[in-house]
């Protein structure tokens, strides 16, 4: 495909044409609601920017279009890929709020300008080359975010978890603000490879040390990565269902991508000049991806509200995610990419069927799913996939992109086995301990009896979506080649980023 | 044996026909319900008709498939189907057992359309593992036989279904984690940098980079994850619990095909690919081998519930299996597979006589049964002819696979000059008699019981004889004629361990 039909239109902003279109949708939403007073006319304004945008990023990814604007955003493959991922995340989102019961009606507008405005964010986040423009950018969707989970403004539960939010999120904000800082102090430059290009030359400082440690913790909160991890659960529980898909597949995401731009740029990319934190830093993201994955699997056991169980599930994926962070390498990365588009469908599914079993007054603990194989077959079914693959059982797509992603931790790049086989070993040993608990779910669907044996109805939009999710871990599960494809390119478009 | 025209595609097919029956299978519901038996039956009629053809072709390498399935910058999957001398015969057994189970389980009448279709499934997986010729895929199939067995149990088991469901998921499972790993490193280390390949072909290929502490590691961590399946003894936890509350036809592929994989792995990974490893553990072989059936045997004897003897059969049985691959022979190996062929086919007849005791008579308590024999005459002959071919009578298949694997065991203990290990081997066979004869007395002869109500028992309807006179054929025509077995096992263990 041929990339100057953008370039034509959009002229020096085509490195940025996908998120103008989005800010045009943020900016017209609550006029539109003003107007038309109507949530169905805002919920379908809302998907056709999202697709609008979708289908301009895509025309670039495929057309092979770099460009960058003002030294300050690159478009490449690699920030193509992610905006399509943060597109996906908001596409399914954006699909089914209409139809939630959940999504409060009183100010609809507002909440799909603010949803529109969240991803923007994070698709900022995903081309930029600049410390203050990656600062920009998580702050945007941050701040969108805490409003989209106080929505709810009459349930305490909502209430509570919006305020969580907001100081743990302030609190990391400050961290990695000042973590910038001080980096910004070592090197005397924000962009990200005149950074890698000046601490190929510098020694260890403690501003460095200091800068390190508070950027990790700031942008650890993102990931939920342990030990920052204590918000999530309660947000993911008390926001809207939607909310918490957003936060969970998205907002997650934006989190480790701002970890590959600045941490695997910065000690890899300037790498091949030696830089000379780049082993110890392995080690502490390996021991951060070690512990998140354990601590969110052995937790997630004891869980009986199915949202905090998913939040932990999501916890102990991050963790997986992490391994990327260990290991450093460009394959790896290509597996850490892959993993995270499947997560999207898998974890989105599973929390949509959630969302959609809210809106026919089904409750959030596991034992109201009680004989659920019964009442609503197909959401059952699609619910044991999404679980399945989360538990990495062939062939389905979680067990495809957990194999790269495992086999990254093995395959040390040129040569024998790495040195973090051990991780993998762990990787494997939680994948074992997480059927325990999705098994649970799958039981109380298909083998224990419920109270009710009515059909459910749930809203057209919910199956809508879960069916994509479903066809998307089936597919992405035997033609993994659809992404792997891409995302080797991606990887390889961030490593010679410098 | 024949010169056949090839069919194209037919190890696919294999694959493709149960899936086909199992959608189908799964869409008759409401009225339709009852007729999913007659899918069942006719797919994998249709299913054993392909793997006879092509048992009896000539040369299997025509049918070989390979096209290229996952390609990145440095890794290779592939989908290879292919048949030899060693799965072509358990690709005979998975067809057979399923088109007898179809038929012995005609009488299902609660839920039917979802209980064919689960045994359809486990027909893709089983065929899968036993042509895969890619790690990748292999372990793919390995792991979707296990989700149909999981449902098989938990929605048409026994009381305590759920417990032995989820028990056997996880046991398994875990175990075959630990065997992805041993996988992962076989790759890795074959493909020393460059293009990881993870064919059979392709790690056999550059499996000169395999180091002697190398082997031993990989072979422990394959191993365990083969044994949890066969299971070996101190592995076997799941498996009592599984059979006891598995429906009959779950029990029986469970222990006719299911275990198999188990063996089937040991001898095409770990032997395969690691022969030095194999050395190093022959000595740890030999006495997990020899616990095992001696442990299976004796635990057989304590006994009460019928099905439970039969399963701690199956432990003593496959301890059989491992005896004569832990030789590290051509004749051990040649007849541990024809053993594992031969438990298949006489461990079917064994748990469908069980399930039978608990359909018929209403309970498999061995002490409450009694003089059944002048009751139900047909049944009584079925089960002694089940349990004469399983203690190894001379002219059925059990006695070929006991006999081979002894003489293989005897030949290696001659050589180390320690013939008294072969004591082991008497006991076994003195107590896989003794349990044998001891529960055929307490069942089928003697004064008929008065412990439960007997004006109900009934004898074998039409189906469940169909099923088992297929199956007690099939033992008498291998157990006369064991080199049909055997020709095709020869062709693939002669020279097996040729190089070492």
């Amino acid at each position: 495909m041929d990339a100057t039909i953008i370039t034509n239109i959009f002229g020096e902003f085509s490195a940025m044409a996908p998120m103008i279109i989005m800010i045009i949708g943020a900016l017209l939403m609550p006029a539109l609601y003003f107007t038309t007073k109507k949530r169905g006319v805002v919920g379908g304004a809302l998907v056709a920017f999202i697709l609008v945008s979708l289908a301009v990023n895509v025309i670039l990814l495929l057309g092979g279009y770099v460009g960058t604007y003002a030294g300050l955003f690159q478009y490449d493959a690699f920030s193509g890929l992610m905006i399509l991922l943060f597109q996906i995340v908001a596409f399914l989102v954006a699909l089914v709020c209409t139809s939630s019961i959940e999504v409060t009606r009183l100010h609809y507008g507002a909440f799909a300008s603010l949803l529109l405005g969240a991803t923007t964010g994070m698709m900022f986040v995903a081309t930029a080359t600049d410390l203050v423009v990656i600062f920009v950018g998580v702050e945007l969707t941050s701040i969108s975010s805490y409003v989209l989970v106080a929505m709810k403004r009459n349930d305490p539960r909502a209430a509570e978890a919006a305020v969580k939010y907001v100081i743990i999120g302030g609190m990391s904000t400050a961290l990695t603000i000042y973590g910038l800082s001080m980096l910004y102090g070592v090197t005397g430059t924000t962009n990200l490879a005149e950074i890698a290009v000046s601490l190929s030359t510098a020694g260890f400082s403690w501003a460095f040390g200091i800068a390190m440690i508070t950027m990790i913790a700031g942008y650890g909160f993102k990931i939920a990565a342990v030990p920052f991890h204590m918000w999530a659960p309660d947000v993911y529980e008390g926001a809207p269902t939607p909310v918490s898909i957003f936060l969970a597949t998205g907002s997650k995401k934006m989190g480790l991508v701002v970890f590959f731009k600045i941490f695997l740029i910065m000690f890899v990319a300037g790498a091949s000049v030696a830089s000379f934190a780049t082993v110890e830093m392995q080690y502490l993201f390996a021991i951060i991806a070690a512990i998140t994955m354990t601590v969110g699997n052995v937790v997630a056991i004891s869980q009986t509200n199915i949202k905090r169980m998913l939040a932990y599930s999501s916890i102990a994926q991050a963790g997986y995610i992490l391994i990327v962070m260990a290991v450093m390498s460009e394959y790896a990365l290509t597996g850490g990419i892959f993993h995270m588009f499947t997560h999207v469908f898998m974890k989105g599914g599973a929390f949509l069927i959630v969302g959609a079993l809210i809106c026919a007054g089904i409750g959030e603990k596991i034992t109201d799913y009680r004989g659920l194989a019964k009442r609503a077959p197909f959401l059952a079914f699609a619910m044991l996939l999404f679980l399945f693959s989360l538990a990495g059982i062939p062939p389905l797509a979680g067990f495809t992109s957990k194999f790269v992603l495992f086999s990254a931790a093995i395959y040390g790049g040129d040569g024998a086995t790495s040195q973090w086989v051990w991780l993998a070993f762990i990787a494997i040993l939680n994948s074992a301990i997480s059927l325990y608990y999705y098994a649970r779910v799958v039981k109380a669907m298909y083998i224990e009896k419920g109270t009710a044996t009515d059909k459910i109805k749930v809203p057209k939009a919910f199956l809508a979506a879960i069916v994509i999710c479903v066809a998307a871990v089936i597919v992405l599960g035997v033609f993994p080649q659809i992404i792997l494809g891409p995302a080797s390119e991606a990887a390889a478009a961030l490593f010679s980023l410098v | 044996m024949f010169d056949l025209p090839e069919i194209p595609y037919l190890l696919t097919l294999l694959i493709v026909i149960p899936l086909i029956g199992a959608i189908v299978s799964l869409a008759m519901g409401g009225e339709k319900q009852k007729h999913a038996k007659t899918v069942a039956i006719a797919f994998s009629a249709v299913t054993l008709v392909l793997a006879v053809y092509l048992m009896l072709s000539n040369d299997y390498s025509v049918y070989t498939e390979n096209y290229s399935w996952i390609e990145t910058a440095g890794l290779k999957m592939s989908y290879i189907l292919t048949v030899d001398g060693l799965s072509i015969l358990m690709v005979f057994l998975t067809a057979l057992l399923l088109f007898v189970v179809s038929i012995f389980s005609a009488h299902e009448t609660d839920k039917p359309n979802y209980f064919f279709a689960l045994l359809l499934a486990m027909e893709v997986g089983l065929m899968g593992v036993y042509m895969a010729g890619d790690y990748f895929l292999f372990y793919i199939m390995w792991e979707v036989t296990l989700i149909p067995m999981y449902f098989m149990i938990s929605w048409f088991g026994g009381p305590r279904r759920h417990y032995a469901a989820i028990k056997f998921f996880i046991y398994t499972h875990v175990a075959s984690l630990v065997m992805l790993i041993g996988i992962f490193a076989l790759a890795f280390q074959a493909a020393q940098g460059g293009l990881v390949d993870f064919s059979f072909e392709a790690v056999l290929a550059g499996s000169g980079a395999f180091g002697e502490t190398f082997q031993m590691l990989v072979f422990g961590l394959l191993f365990f994850g083969f044994a949890v399946k066969m299971p070996i003894v101190p592995f076997h936890t799941w498996l009592p619990d599984a059979h006891t509350e598995a429906p009959t036809a779950g029990s029986v592929l469970l222990a006719g095909v299911m275990l198999k994989m188990g063996s089937y792995g040991i001898i095409r990974v770990c032997l395969e690919a690691l022969p030095q490893g194999a050395q190093q553990w022959q000595t740890i072989m030999f006495v997990v081998a020899i616990v095992a059936i001696l442990y299976g045997a004796y635990a057989c004897i304590a006994q009460k519930d019928l099905k439970k003897m039969v399963a701690f059969s199956s432990i003593s049985h496959m301890g059989m299996v491992m005896l004569g691959i832990a030789c590290l022979s051509d004749v051990g190996v040649e007849f541990a597979i024809f053993q594992m062929f031969a438990h298949g086919l006489v461990t079917a007849v064994l748990f469908m006589t069980c399930g039978m005791a608990g359909h018929n008579f209403g309970t498999r308590e061995i002490p409450l049964l009694g003089g059944m024999a002048g009751k139900v005459p047909v049944y009584a002959a079925f089960m002694m002819f089940g349990f004469m071919a399983s203690l190894g009578l001379p002219g059925l298949v059990g006695f070929w696979g006991e006999f081979g694997v002894i003489f293989a065991f005897y030949e290696y203990a001659y050589s180390i000059d320690m013939i008294w290990l072969i004591v082991f081997c008497l006991m076994s066979l003195m107590l896989t008699a003794g349990y044998y004869l001891w529960a055929m007395q307490r069942t089928l002869f003697g004064r008929l019981t008065d412990r439960i109500d007997t004006t109900h028992v009934h004898d074998v309807n039409k189906a469940e004889g169909i099923a088992m006179g297929i199956m007690c054929l099939m033992i008498a025509v291998f157990g006369l004629w064991p080199d049909l077995a055997l020709s095709l096992i020869s062709q693939y263990s002669t020279g097996l361990f040729g190089v070492i």
